[in-house]
């Protein structure tokens, strides 16, 4: 397929049977509408692409730049779309909690503003949200700002009432789904979806889910939030349902592992609210539905999310060369040295100096004539078997004498003959008065 | 939506959490009534031993993370005698912030080296930190001046000074933070080094802090790598630093239960946009209000559900990785053999202080309102609205046999003032029953500013008096604050 620009390929999203053997839903079937498809990765690019294309021409000729409130998709598409066109991007967001997120839009070329926490000492008279502060700066004058405003913008609704919904309408050969479930954020997908199916068919149920309040599902709002979405009508939902972060997850887990889709939370929260919602229905039926959910973004960005929530995830066994398998009777047993007596080592013997420390520390002051090996490069080059000749005595380094202690028990267990550890470490050597440098 | 609310309408709760200690004390009510009998209401009540233990918590943070350190408990959040003098027999400092704090330190057993004086300061203030050589945590380079012109008129030993910086810088995304009335900007150090080169017989800087009054860690952690770096030109201009000090702001959680919190703010939430019953006093919304049926403003209320908080919640900043150096900031604090200062406030006086009101007056207003409960008390003796931390109040009642009548009852507590705003609690608190006059309502956990931070004599009423508590052979034991020391009958140091 030949296309000018990228923007034209956005929209035209497979929809993708799940197997039942998967869901086990015995008269229901569940379609997953793939929005991960999208050109800029997710189900953001059709909002961000309605709102922000009718203003491009005058912000190009104004020299504006284009600024949304997002910590995530939209930015993403947002930054995309505004560096095809030549203009600046501007993410404003209360907290990046995605840290991989971030680094892409700073990649990308987008300019990210992070509004400040709550107060600790709290003054009540200091009602103004960030949201409200945002709109005032943006309302200044000669402020020079295209704000694309996804969250009571209705082009975002919009680009799901004329893409979105009606794709699946055709994708399911004219008809409307039974149920349409959805994760709600900025409300404009659901809202849209929604009205277009319902313009079809009024008897589609749609299902919105939220997230807990004490959890965080990227890309999803809690209860809370979402009273504070422009777009939200509780109208548009025949039920609302919470999602856990653990229950995300478990859907996501079951998309990328049996269903050969790489989603990311929020689709697996789509998808098991969806089952859940579905399977005591399922059981009173007697005739065949359907079923639609979004599969709203990628995996790739969540890895950082995932091993904080669900580290037995990504567990692997320990490498065979690391202080991990230390038992503390080794540890124990490590040669060590202590700071008179490693003075008189380093002035006869002439060991080689290995500083554990970051190299922050390591440059502001260290032992004249160490070599400066990270803790964590350290680790990965011991992996690979011994560092260092048999024949060159080492001297580890680090803050208390902890960590060289573990490595010169596993460089020892490895077969060095004279690695030893410096008790009590760099901070037993300043308070001895040994001399540290800064070269 | 469907007609099925997400939550249910039974009655509002927001339980505090409890120690053992005021959970024991509480539920001691002859004990109690036996105080405010004698010694009126209002009544602040303290347990100097929980202060103890909070230091421990901390220290335990430092050891797991191998950090030496100090932590000077910020003296603000509570004018106790008693919580003072036994602190002086941890190890822990204290942070003055006013010439009589530091009068009170000093005359609590506190030595100078043990003691920081931060905050702005009068003349009179300097003075007497410089005169008994305190840690001077300096605001700005005219502080460091007159400190130093101070030392060299007197003929004093050097002073120890921390750097206090502020509107730290962050690479890749732009932090925004509050701006702050104290601390020097960071990129404003140079001048400040200048002064401390022009003074070198005078000054000794120890280190370089932050305070920042935030919950994000994000931020605390962007300022404390900023600190590692300005220690680094303290170094490149050969001074020694060896500290820093991360202020304080760690927090407390007030409540028992994380789901009566959420429920609680959800329903606010409702509640402001007009879909369920006030929850207040004149269906005040805490900062929130519906505009064309959309949510406005934010939640002004301390986050009084914070799963990470005091020790954990420092324990957590050690534990992330600086932003621009990668590594833990434990790890680097370590590893540029930099002791850390820290001056928790409230987290340091967790669970350690209840406040006490009688009973007055309970007053049907008729018409299905929530009841109004007269103490003999005002809103600034308590002043959990004034600071947003709500949660529920512990009845006290008086013995008179008996089950108490009805079931849970919500009222409206008001005070002792002719002001219409003299309301102890704008939201409408849930009782397990309808109180009757004598009885007692006990505010948890009032000790971090809630309980002296605003109490005046407005109208002549009372201040409420302060008394110390303890537990031995299995009673309670009490003093006048001010006449509590960490001894015991025969003059032997508590154990």
């Amino acid at each position: 397929m030949r296309y000018d620009s990228i923007t034209e390929a956005i929209g035209n999203t497979p929809l993708v049977r799940i197997d039942p053997a998967v869901h086990g839903l015995r008269h229901i079937d569940l379609y997953a509408k793939l929005e991960m498809l999208n050109p800029f990765g997710s189900l953001k690019d059709r909002a961000a692409w309605n709102m922000v294309r009718p203003g491009l021409a005058g912000a190009a000729a104004r020299g504006e730049t284009v600024v949304e409130l997002s910590s995530g998709n939209t930015a993403k598409a947002l930054a995309l779309i505004a560096g095809l066109h030549g203009l600046p991007f501007k993410s404003v967001t209360n907290r990046m909690r995605i840290p991989e997120v971030k680094d892409l839009l700073l990649l990308l070329g987008a300019e990210i503003e992070e509004l400040p926490g709550q107060s600790e000492c709290l003054d009540p008279t200091d009602t103004d949200d960030p949201l409200t502060r945002f709109h005032q700066e943006l309302a200044r004058p000669g402020s020079s700002h295209l704000h694309t405003d996804q969250y009571f913008n209705p082009l975002n609704a919009e680009a799901h009432a004329r893409g979105t919904g009606p794709e699946i309408i055709a994708d399911l050969d004219g008809r409307a789904p039974d149920w349409f479930i959805t994760c709600v954020g900025t409300a404009g997908s659901s809202t849209g979806v929604a009205s277009a199916l319902r313009a079809h068919d009024p008897s589609v149920r749609v299902v919105g889910l939220v997230g807990q309040k004490s959890d965080f599902i990227p890309g999803i709002r809690t209860l809370d939030e979402v009273q504070e979405v422009g777009l939200f009508d509780p109208a548009v939902y025949d039920t609302i349902e919470g999602v856990g972060a653990d229950e995300a997850v478990e859907g996501m887990v079951i998309l990328l592992r049996r269903c050969g889709l790489l989603s990311g939370p929020t689709g697996g929260a789509a998808y098991y609210g969806a089952v859940r919602h579905l399977r005591p229905l399922d059981e009173e039926l007697t005739e065949r539905r359907t079923a639609v959910f979004i599969v709203c973004d990628r995996v790739e960005s969540y890895l950082g999310y995932v091993r904080r929530i669900r580290p037995e995830l990504l567990g692997r066994p320990p490498a065979r060369n690391s202080v991990a398998t230390l038992t503390e009777a080794e540890v124990r047993a490590a040669p060590s040295v202590g700071v008179e007596a490693a003075r008189a080592w380093i002035a006869t013997g002439q060991p080689l100096v290995v500083d554990l420390r970051g190299p922050f520390a390591y440059g502001a002051l260290h032992i004249d004539g160490s070599v400066n090996i990270v803790d964590e490069l350290f680790d990965e080059l011991v992996r690979g078997g011994l560092p260092f000749s048999r024949s060159t005595p080492v001297l580890l380094a680090c803050p208390v004498g902890e960590q060289s202690a573990r490595y010169a028990a596993l460089l020892t267990r490895m077969g060095h003959p004279d690695v030893r550890s410096l008790a009590g470490g760099i901070i037993a050597w300043r308070d001895a008065g040994a001399p540290l440098v800064r070269d | 939506m469907s007609d099925a609310p997400l939550y249910g309408e039974a009655p509002l709760h927001l339980e505090p959490r409890l120690d053992r200690r005021p959970a024991a004390l509480l539920r001691s009510a002859a004990f109690l009534h036996t105080l405010v009998d004698a010694l009126g209401s209002p009544l602040n009540v303290l347990l100097p031993q929980q202060i103890a233990d909070n230091a421990e918590g901390f220290d335990a943070v430092l050891r797991r993370h191998r950090l030496t350190g100090r932590l000077y408990f910020a003296h603000k959040a509570n004018r106790s005698s008693a919580l003072v003098r036994r602190l002086t027999t941890t190890g822990a400092g204290l942070d003055a912030a006013s010439l009589g704090e530091l009068q009170h330190a000093l005359a609590s057993g506190f030595t100078a080296d043990r003691i920081m004086a931060t905050g702005p300061k009068e003349p009179e203030f300097l003075w007497l930190a410089a005169r008994c050589g305190v840690i001077v945590n300096a605001d700005g380079p005219g502080e460091l001046a007159a400190a130093a012109r101070l030392v060299r008129a007197c003929g004093l030993a050097p002073l120890r000074v921390l750097l206090r910086l502020s509107e730290f810088e962050s690479s890749g995304a732009r932090m925004l933070s509050r701006r702050s009335r104290f601390g020097t900007p960071v990129k404003e150090l140079g001048g400040l080094l200048d002064v401390l080169e022009r003074y070198r017989d005078a000054l000794e800087p120890v280190g370089v802090g932050y305070h920042l009054d935030t919950v994000g860690l994000d931020e605390k952690a962007t300022a404390l790598e900023g600190c590692l770096r300005a220690a680094d030109e303290l170094r490149i201009r050969g001074f020694r630093p060896f500290a820093v000090d991360v202020g304080g702001g760690f927090g407390v959680n007030y409540l028992a239960h994380a789901a009566q919190w959420e429920r609680y703010t959800a329903e606010l939430t409702q509640a402001v946009l007009g879909r369920r019953a006030p929850l207040s006093w004149g269906g005040y919304g805490y900062g929130l209000r519906a505009e064309n049926g959309v949510l406005r403003g934010s939640l002004g209320l301390y986050p009084a559900h914070r799963p990470v908080a005091g020790p954990a919640y420092l324990d957590e900043l050690l534990s992330r990785p600086a932003p621009g150096l990668g590594r833990p900031l434990g790890t680097l604090l370590l590893e540029s053999l930099c002791e850390l200062y820290a001056e928790p406030g409230r987290a340091l006086v967790d669970q350690c202080g209840i406040t006490l009101g009688r009973v007055v007056e309970v007053r049907d207003s008729g018409c299905g309102e929530p009841y109004l409960v007269r103490l003999a008390m005002n809103a600034r003796d308590v002043s959990l609205e004034e600071h947003g931390v709500l949660l529920d109040p512990v009845p006290v009642p008086r013995d008179r046999g008996g089950e108490p009548a009805g079931g849970a009852v919500g009222v409206h507590l008001v005070g002792n003032l002719c002001l219409e705003s003299d309301l102890i609690t704008r939201r409408t608190v849930f009782l397990p029953a309808l109180p009757r006059p004598g009885d007692l309502l006990a505010f948890a956990n009032t000790a971090g500013y809630c309980m002296d931070f605003t109490a005046t004599r407005a109208q002549q009423q009372p201040e409420a008096r302060k008394v110390a508590v303890w537990e031995e052979g299995g009673s309670w034991r009490w003093r006048l604050d001010e006449e509590y020391w960490p001894l015991d009958e025969t003059g032997e140091q508590q154990a």
